[in-house]
């Protein structure tokens, strides 16, 4: 079994790896010690005439299967001996309709554990790119010069950032908490402002920080106040008056039971097929 | 390789594994039934596979839907006839359906009625043909051919009387086969075989010469049928298990062997001994024939032996009644096979002095004389009434009698009283039909009417569940059971015990004889500490003809049950009475050394025994002591000879320094630090808003957790010290530190408008607050605090606490979505979802299930142990924590058929059954906390699951607090993980039973605790040096690392490193790597393997796509470009993300295609 494999995988290497239609393979591996690879499977990033795309056309490196161990950093010097790379973006899945992302804090938005990713490489120039098409593997991620953490130094080290520095917390708290006040107080004074003023059709905006304040416009506060109608109805209705309301009640009760009957026969017939009366 | 792909398909369910099973339309392939895919590893043709699927789409309860037109149609007469009848004789009609199917099963065919009838003329015929034999004296058995040993022990062996055989004047059918009461399997027909008068002489009623007589009469009669190719075997046996009485059982030759077994029972013209010689006063074996010796006064009274007599005297008058009372009645009939059916479930109708059906049937013909039975009533009915008669009457003090004749002759009750412990009168008066039933026995059936009365009253759907179907064996019934063996050594107890009038009476059967008295010796001795005592009844034996009878120590063993009494256990003491009074003298003598002198608080002097026990689990076995102590005192039974099974469990959840306790006492301590911390946080001084209360969301605060937390005191060399932020690190050239679990709690603030209205800034005002709490218990209290975003640890006298701070509008904050119109509703999120789990969901839980442990001390053992297998298993990461503690709780807040475990070891066989036989597809585990679901809002509960079954997750569990979505299994397990678990409990159960019912030691308790591998793809070994639970596995090791903690506590005040596993920190990775592709289990307390599953689908070649490349490559098969996981470079990531911690990936290579 090992032996054909190895045989298959020596004949890849001289057939050159099979790669999709479009895309070019390079293999890639932790470091030298391991004998297989995996393979990112790279291509030009294009998009359809008029789509846009927060990557530049011609420059951009679109690539899959990235290995979990192989962050940003570490794919940025991989790939640099094709030309100087601006950007590296590593994602969980393809995103095209890319949207600019502000970083987020890390106390309030721990990153993910990743698994495999794509990325998207941003070349200063578009011969990087080319240059990338006909890279040849494998790849090495972790090496003499540049090692990279894996079990448990990665752990350690984890554990070590994830212990917060409790000043670094209170300084970005205060400085969300200033922004946040500001943009809640430009808005009430905005509120404020239009309070009572008709606009140019001649409405008035009703808020629920005006002298009466109104209902707050919430599907549960809809259905409450339709419950309370529903309920007066009820209320009003007479039950149990005229025979036929009585004929009503009493077929209503044969059907129940009717359809009680059926259910249980249902569960018997379960029952049955699965041996359930063997008592023993 | 494709039928190794079909395996993995069986054993993983059906094709398609989609991991959860939500949002799966239709959702056919929510479990299979338990009983396929059990171990049948042959290939099945694919027609049966589509059988497979087809059944599993009827196995799930589809919502009933009925037309218009069907419901309101007018009903007819035959209808609304039956419909009445439902509701006048039956509880429900669900109820009447199954009890007319039980009623199908049990009952015999009519085809093979007929064969049996065939069968029996047969007999009859071969009977009336056996030779007779010339006369000769008994004592002289040279007549009877060689290879026929007489059925009898002839203790002693000299006796007067002469025998010869005649064939039988008359033979006649009796019991359950003539009056249609007879229930599968196991049919036999009892044939009376009356002997010719002329056999019988004047005294045979003395000195066993009846019973002599008889047994020479089957040894012959066993010879001559022997000999008939008709019959397949022809053996004897006892009846009744009546050591006095053997008889001779006949089955039929070839394929009908198993068919039918015909007992012949000879017996005595009904008017041959004279009743007054019979009566329950008089003696008829010599104390000079008998011992040898005349004793000084009378010759004791022989009820026993009178008895037997009489019963064979009454067999046809007893099958006259019988049929009289049932033979029209075809509810009674009914009604006594469910009765048997009833009895047989718990094991009371079997052996010695067991409550036979024949019993049952008289007891019903009795209610019918009293009218509490009429003959139009069902078999439900019959059922009720007979169980409700069980429960409320006490036949020990109060016996009943269908004499209805007022003749002075007979005997008064009062003279049955003192003969025998139990009392049911048969029509002449004379004769006890409870006879041979103990008082423990009947105590027995006395309590299992009670609790089924109470169930029956409870009116929960299931009721025929567990009254009719849930058998209910001893080990899986008693908190603790005991083994007596040899049971040889019961022949010295009778002497010690001074019970030669009984071994007379008993014909030197010393178990019967010294049973009664051993039972009453325990039970006066455990007193409070008991709420039942059973015994086992010695099963009855059957042996070949050319065999000696089995001797009376070859019984096997005898077993005893407890069911012990929680609130009596938690005392060391038994108080006896003052020193000065008469009653001291007997307290002394029935304690032995045991019994001190003790002065008391109240000044009192009295004699006192005292156990010593400091845990819980130690005082859970003083009846262990209590019984080795009395049964060596008074029966002169050696501690040796008494295997107590009731602790073999707690093994298995004792840590590895202390096997004193079971940890019930170190969660206590670490709750009374909980209990104090949040003493505290309520006299805070300073918070902008002040705690309003302050809840446990950690399986510790709720005794659950499996391996209690110790006080942690770390040794500061041992770590990495990062100074300034106060904490310790782990080092990489040390082994491993010992894992710390903060125990979490929720801490809710006054309510206050002042909080902002957006999630990200309520984030921000929260993370403040933490900051605040650990700079304000820092100042106050002097505690080490860590705050982080989202919790603050905070350091307690060794144990590490986790505050989350809870504002109550979040979720609903998190829920809020706007519409176009500017409409606000309310729609669930994850985020939300999650939030209201910890914050709400699990604070209850933790406080119901807390309360829970205060009413049943037991809970906390069962659920951990439960939980302990199960992660033991590999499957742990599969359930929740709290959806394990659930299915516990339920063993306790339901326990019907059963009464509330008072043990580790009954609670965790239970669990096993219940895990394995409980209809998860069709049924919501109800678990009732607190009592406060109503029996309508249950019934509403099953109703609304049906409609939403295909929404809902695989494994459903309702709580009062959680009525709708299941909170704690929403994330799993998935359908297949469930169904291995099934799988698992139902192959564990009998091999952890028969472990403990194995009267020579339980081998190796951990057996079923160690998980089969063999069904793994890939197996990563590990390093111990980086596992820092190891210490805490099933086997646990002789030796492990230093996990850097001292002895003794020191100054510290860095906090120690918090929930740091590496075997944790790398499956986490592997999933997020490799989720798509395998399923990764493992066993958290100290597993030394990650065993890897890989999907079956992840083998299929794919066509190109690219968000499915995850670890995949492009292989061109058959000239087409397809993906494949890549596995080569898959198994060296294996080892790449664990470096350090992996030792080895072992591949079983032939398992995979590649």
């Amino acid at each position: 079994m090992v032996a054909r494999r190895r045989k298959r995988v020596a004949g890849d290497l001289e057939a050159g790896v099979p790669s999709p239609p479009g895309y070019y393979a390079i293999p890639i591996k932790f470091s030298a010690k391991q004998r297989a690879s995996h393979y990112l499977y790279v291509r030009e990033h294009r998009v359809r005439e008029g789509t846009q795309s927060a990557w530049p056309q011609k420059r951009t490196l679109f690539v899959l299967n990235v290995p979990p161990y192989c962050n940003e950093e570490c794919l940025t010097r991989l790939l640099s001996p094709c030309g100087t790379v601006q950007s590296v973006e590593l994602q969980e899945k393809p995103d095209l309709a890319e949207s600019a992302k502000e970083p987020k804090s890390k106390f309030f938005h721990p990153t993910p554990i990743p698994g495999f990713q794509v990325a998207y490489v941003v070349f200063q120039k578009p011969s990087g790119v080319s240059a990338a098409l006909t890279l040849k593997g494998p790849l090495l991620v972790s090496t003499e010069s540049h090692p990279v953490k894996s079990g448990i130094h990665k752990w350690i080290s984890d554990y070590a950032d994830s212990v917060t520095d409790p000043e670094a917390l209170r300084v970005e708290v205060d400085t969300f908490m200033e922004a946040y006040d500001q943009k809640i107080a430009a808005e009430e004074e905005k509120a404020k402002e239009e309070e009572g003023v008709p606009d140019e059709e001649g409405w008035v905006k009703v808020t629920r920080r005006g002298r009466r304040p109104v209902l707050p416009r919430t599907e549960a506060a809809s259905l409450r106040v339709l419950e309370k109608e529903k309920r007066k109805r009820a209320r009003k209705e007479l039950l149990n008056f005229y025979a036929w309301q009585h004929r009503e009640t009493k077929m209503e009760h044969l059907a129940q039971l009717r359809k009680k009957f059926e259910e249980d026969k249902q569960r018997i017939e379960l029952m049955r097929a699965q041996r359930k009366f063997r008592p023993y | 390789k494709r039928s190794e792909r079909e395996r993995f398909a069986r054993v993983m369910g059906p094709a398609p594994t989609g991991q959860q099973l939500r949002g799966a339309t239709g959702g056919p392939e929510v479990i299979e039934p338990s009983f396929e895919g059990t171990g049948k590893k042959g290939k099945k043709p694919s027609s049966r596979k589509r059988g497979v699927t087809e059944s599993q789409v009827e196995n799930l309860l589809q919502p009933v839907k009925l037309s218009k037109a069907e419901l309101y149609k007018e009903p007819t007469n035959e209808e609304l006839n039956r419909l009445r009848e439902t509701e006048i004789l039956f509880h429900s009609s669900l109820l009447r359906l199954q009890v007319e199917e039980l009623l199908k099963e049990v009952r015999l065919s009519e085809k093979k009625k007929d064969r049996i009838d065939a069968f029996l003329l047969e007999v009859n015929h071969r009977i009336k043909r056996v030779p007779s034999t010339p006369e000769s004296e008994l004592t002289d058995q040279a007549w009877l051919p060689a290879g026929i040993r007489v059925p009898f022990h002839q203790v002693p062996y000299t006796v007067k009387g002469s025998f010869h055989f005649l064939p039988p004047a008359q033979v006649t059918v009796v019991g359950s086969y003539l009056l249609g009461t007879c229930i599968r399997p196991d049919i036999t027909v009892d044939m009376a075989l009356t002997m010719p008068r002329e056999i019988l002489q004047d005294k045979d009623l003395l000195n066993q010469r009846y019973f002599r007589k008889r047994a020479l009469y089957l040894a012959h009669l066993a010879h001559h049928l022997a000999q008939d190719p008709l019959f397949g075997s022809v053996r004897f046996s006892y009846t009744n298990g009546c050591h006095m009485k053997p008889s001779l059982l006949l089955r039929p030759h070839g394929k009908d062997e198993r068919l039918v077994t015909v007992r012949l029972h000879p017996c005595p013209p009904s008017d041959f001994f004279r009743p007054c010689r019979l009566l329950p006063t008089k003696n008829n074996v010599r104390s000079a024939w008998y011992r040898g010796q005349s004793p000084p006064e009378d010759d004791p009274p022989t009820p026993h032996y009178n008895t037997c007599v009489l019963q064979d005297t009454a067999l046809g008058s007893h099958v006259q009644l019988l049929s009289n009372v049932l033979g029209s009645a075809p509810g009674l009939k009914d009604g006594v096979a469910l009765l048997k059916v009833w009895l047989r479930q718990r094991e009371l109708d079997k052996g010695l002095g067991g409550f036979s059906g024949f019993l049952i049937s008289m007891l019903v013909a009795f209610l019918v004389s009293t009218r509490k039975i009429h003959t139009t009533m069902s078999g439900y009915q019959v059922l009720r009434s007979v169980l409700q008669f069980l429960a409320t009457t006490d036949l020990t003090v109060n016996g009943i009698s269908l004499c209805l004749s007022s003749d002075p002759s007979l005997p008064a009750l009062a003279d049955f009283h003192q003969a025998f412990p139990v009392v049911f009168l048969d029509p002449s008066g004379r004769l006890n039909l409870c006879a041979d039933v103990t008082a423990s026995t009947y105590h027995q059936v006395q309590h299992e009417a009670r609790l089924s009365m109470t169930l029956l009253d409870s009116k929960t759907d299931d009721g025929f569940q567990l009254l009719l179907m849930t058998p209910k064996p001893m080990i899986r019934a008693f908190d603790h059971v005991l083994h007596l063996r040899p049971l040889s050594r019961l022949q010295a107890a009778c002497h010690q015990l001074k019970l030669w009038p009984e071994l007379q009476d008993n014909g030197g059967d010393y178990i019967s004889a010294s049973l009664g008295p051993l039972t009453t010796l325990l039970e006066k001795g455990l007193g409070s500490r008991l709420q039942l005592l059973a015994h086992s009844r010695p099963p009855v034996p059957e042996w070949d003809i050319n065999q000696d009878p089995p001797k009376h120590k070859d019984s096997g063993t005898l077993t005893l049950g407890l069911l012990l009494q929680p609130e009596g256990l938690t005392t060391v003491l038994e108080l006896g009475p003052e020193a000065d009074q008469p009653e001291a003298v007997e307290f002394r003598q029935f304690w032995g050394s045991r019994s001190e002198l003790r002065r008391f608080q109240d000044g009192a002097i009295r004699e006192a025994v005292v156990w010593e026990a400091a845990s819980l689990c130690q005082k859970r076995l003083i009846p262990h002591k209590v019984v080795t102590h009395l049964l060596a005192l008074h029966a002169d039974i050696p501690d040796n000879c008494v295997h107590y099974v009731g602790g073999f469990l707690d093994a298995l959840l004792q840590g590895l320094k202390e096997t004193s306790s079971t940890g019930e006492e170190a969660l206590a301590v670490a709750i009374c630090y909980y209990d104090d911390l949040s003493r505290m946080l309520w006299g805070l001084e300073g918070l902008p808003l002040t705690v309003s209360a302050v809840q446990g969301a950690h399986p510790v605060l709720r005794y659950t957790e499996v391996f209690p937390p110790t006080p942690v005191q770390p040794a500061c060399s041992f770590y990495e010290q990062l100074r300034e932020r106060a904490s310790l690190l782990p080092r990489l050239d040390k082994p491993c530190p010992a894992y710390v679990e903060p125990i979490s709690m929720v801490c809710h603030l006054e309510g206050s408008g002042q909080w902002p209205q957006e999630a990200e800034a309520i984030r921000r005002v929260r993370a403040a607050f933490q900051l605040r709490l650990a700079e304000l218990l820092r100042q106050q209290h002097g505690l080490l605090c860590r705050a982080t975003a989202t919790h603050t640890d905070v350091l307690k006298d060794g144990f590490v606490f986790r505050i989350r701070v809870a504002y109550q509008r979040e979720p609903q904050i998190l829920k809020e979505v706007r519409s176009p119109q500017g409409m606000i509703s309310l729609r669930d999120t994850p985020e939300s979802l999650r939030l209201e789990r910890d914050t709400r969901h699990l604070p209850l839980l933790t406080s119901a299930l807390h309360g829970l442990q205060q009413q049943h001390p037991a809970f906390s053992g069962v659920a951990r142990l439960a939980k302990r297998w199960v992660r033991a298993q590999l499957l742990g990461e599969g359930f929740s924590d709290e959806s394990l503690d659930l299915v516990a709780a339920a063993l306790f807040l339901h326990p019907e058929p059963f009464t509330p475990p008072s043990s580790p070891q009954v609670g965790f066989l239970r669990f096993l059954s219940l895990v394995s036989t409980f209809d998860w597809k069709n049924n919501p585990l109800i678990v009732n906390l607190n009592n406060e679901l109503t029996a309508e809002e249950q019934v509403e509960i099953r109703s609304s699951f049906l409609a939403a079954r295909t929404r809902l997750p695989v494994m459903v569990i309702i709580t009062p607090q959680d009525r709708k979505s299941s909170v704690w299994t929403q994330d799993g397990p998935s359908a297949q993980i469930l169904q291995q678990l099934v799988i698992l409990a139902a192959k564990a159960l009998p091999v952890l039973e028969k472990q403990l019912m194995d009267p020579w030691g339980p081998g190796d308790i951990r057996t079923v605790f160690r998980p089969p591998l063999d069904m793994y793809d890939v197996l990563i070994h590990l390093y111990a040096r980086h596992i820092p639970r190891h210490r805490q596995a099933v086997d646990s090791p002789a030796a492990s690392f230093c996990r850097g903690l001292l002895n003794k506590p020191g100054p510290s005040s860095l906090m120690p490193v918090l929930g740091y596993d590496p075997p944790q920190l790398y499956l986490a990775q592997l999933r997020a790597a490799f989720g798509d592709l395998a399923l990764f289990f493992y066993d958290q307390h100290g597993g030394e393997v990650i065993g890897v599953l890989w999907k079956p689908t992840s083998f299929q070649p794919q066509p190109f796509k690219a968000s499915s490349t995850k670890g995949h490559m492009v292989v061109s098969q058959s000239g087409e470009l397809v993906l494949l996981p890549n596995i080569e470079a898959i198994l060296e990531d294996f080892a790449v993300m664990g470096e350090g911690l992996v030792q080895a990936v072992e591949a079983r290579s032939e398992r995979w295609t590649v």
